[in-house]
């Protein structure tokens, strides 16, 4: 609609900033969250399907799940899952009000890249 | 429940024209996603590598397959919400954003039509 070139604000990531852990978490929730909804809920309807469908779709879909392609799929969504789950928690907690200050911000940062990795690993370990 | 006051209600204030509705679904999806998290893990790590009978039979119970559905509405609905959301921020012709939400609300309700037979036809073995 217009063809004027207005002056952007910069990109978050990348040279023009220092680097955040904010800015980084922000768009990791978003990237999980995407990833989820283009794989890994398509991915959990197909085994509902396939289950719903007979033995052989369902036996079908379990020899790829268990192939390396599947495996990695399953381990990125996990990690995307509790990623996403660790993010959503923060973000609840400010819509409290709580943990709003800088210093909290960058801790509960920390928390949940902690907590995101140690649960899909937990959660792999169990599962595998 | 409504969290608006009447005349925000009216005005549906915002960017958005919708006011704070689709910021309040969102918040209260999560917490219904949260809730069913722990069910969804424990569900998860229990069936992983089952083989058909096993996994059948899991899934004909009517708490797993009540479970199924309301998860599958939860989540369905948070992810048009989330994807909604993207679209809105990065997609600037506005042609395409409209068909993409179009896209994204029909494929999210047709997911959640498809789990909820699926399950519903697990648990009644049919």
């Amino acid at each position: 609609m217009s063809t004027t070139k207005r002056p952007m604000s910069p990109y978050m990531l990348g040279p023009y900033y220092k680097f955040q852990i904010t800015s980084l978490l922000s768009i990791l929730n978003r990237l999980t969250g995407v990833f989820m909804s283009v794989v890994s809920a398509p991915l959990l309807l197909c085994w509902l399907i396939a289950l719903a469908s007979g033995e052989e779709a369902y036996t079908g879909l379990s020899a790829f799940l268990g192939s390396v392609l599947g495996i990695l799929i399953i381990a990125a969504s996990v990690f995307s899952f509790s990623f996403h789950l660790m993010g959503g928690i923060r973000h609840l907690i400010w819509d409290a009000g709580w943990m709003l200050e800088n210093e909290q911000v960058r801790l509960s940062g920390w928390v949940a890249i902690i907590g995101s990795v140690l649960l899909t690993l937990v959660v792999l370990g169990a599962g595998l | 429940m409504n969290m608006q006051n009447p005349l925000a209600r009216v005005r549906g204030t915002g960017s958005s024209g919708e006011g704070s509705h689709h910021w309040r679904s969102q918040r209260y999806s999560a917490l219904i996603l949260l809730l069913l998290t722990v069910w969804i893990l424990w569900l998860g790590v229990s069936l992983a590598g089952a083989d058909y009978a096993t996994a059948r039979s899991a899934m004909s119970s009517p708490f797993n397959a009540g479970m199924t559905i309301m998860l599958a509405g939860t989540v369905f609905y948070h992810t048009q919400l989330g994807l909604q959301v993207v679209i809105e921020d990065y997609v600037h012709i506005a042609t395409l954003e409209f068909a993409l939400l179009l896209i994204v609300r029909f494929a999210c309700l047709v997911a959640f039509l498809i789990s909820a037979i699926a399950a519903l036809k697990l648990a009644l073995g049919a």
